[in-house]
């Protein structure tokens, strides 16, 4: 038998509000960030908040999620080589 | 039954994009083993809305937590165990009868992670990044937040260190309530201060 969720378990994010993410990619490039801060940038996330914004201001229309992907290619580009 | 049915669904251009990156990166030694899946599980079970509850609630049981969380944000949630990535520097600010308090981050999305999980959608779109600033008083109302020319709004723009979680007023008829009754009434919107209780 399952142990019953406590309030201060699942329940309350989702009666707050959506779950975090709509679809796999998104938490994978999501993840995939998390991965590039910590283990390419000794955990500064500066540099990759800065590629965000250049990516939403390019496009503001755009799909937050691809935005967030279209950084994290950026921020891969400048890391040094293999 | 359609066709479509009998095969894989073939990936999205930005599936495709969000794979090769993937690809890319793991060869690069960047992505340990069960980072993904452990990453994605934390936020979707573990980081989320009901921490920054347990921190609001401590709030009003306790005043001298409630001292110390205005005073030194960071450290006071970290006493609950609340830390990590956006996490760093938080500074929480307090709703009263005539002030409220609201969160936005104009170029981007920075939110108190720790205590509230991810954003929601409409905290990442555009309209809501650039009118907030412009026209707080309109949007809040739109969002069901109706507030009294009286009420002075105090609109706070998440810079690239600062993490702001809003205190919301304790809800009337809520003086005998223990800190888990006083967590449950405290919702995500409410900590954004797009919402009252």
């Amino acid at each position: 038998m399952t142990e019953p969720l406590s309030l201060s378990g699942l329940d309350l994010p989702r009666r707050n509000g959506e779950l975090a993410f709509d679809e796999p990619w998104q938490s994978t490039v999501f993840a995939l960030a998390a991965a590039v801060v910590e283990h390419g940038f000794a955990g500064d996330r500066e540099p990759f908040r800065q590629q965000l914004i250049s990516a939403i201001a390019a496009d503001p229309g755009r799909p937050y999620w691809e935005s967030w992907t279209a950084a994290l290619e950026a921020l891969t580009r400048t890391l040094p080589g293999p | 039954m359609s066709e479509q049915g009998h095969h894989p669904a073939v990936p999205s251009p930005i599936e495709r994009r969000v794979a090769a990156l993937q690809v890319l990166l793991a060869e690069r030694g960047l992505v340990p083993d069960g980072f993904i899946e452990e990453v994605t599980r934390r936020y979707e079970s573990e980081i989320g809305p009901m921490n920054g509850a347990r921190v609001v609630a401590r709030a009003w049981a306790d005043p001298e937590y409630r001292m110390r969380l205005l005073a030194d944000g960071t450290a006071a949630v970290a006493e609950l165990g609340f830390s990590g990535p956006e996490g760093d520097h938080i500074v929480v600010v307090e709703n009263t009868p005539a002030v409220h308090n609201v969160i936005v981050c104009t170029l981007c999305s920075c939110y108190p992670w720790p205590l509230l999980g991810l954003p929601p959608a409409w905290y990442k779109d555009p309209p809501y990044r650039a009118r907030m600033v412009r026209e707080p008083r309109s949007l809040l109302a739109e969002m069901g937040c109706s507030l009294s020319d009286e009420i002075e709004i105090r609109v706070w723009d998440s810079s690239a260190e600062v993490r702001y979680l809003v205190l919301p007023e304790r809800p009337p008829r809520s003086e005998d309530m223990a800190e888990a009754e006083l967590a449950a009434l405290v919702t995500r919107d409410s900590m954004i201060g797009v919402a009252r209780l």
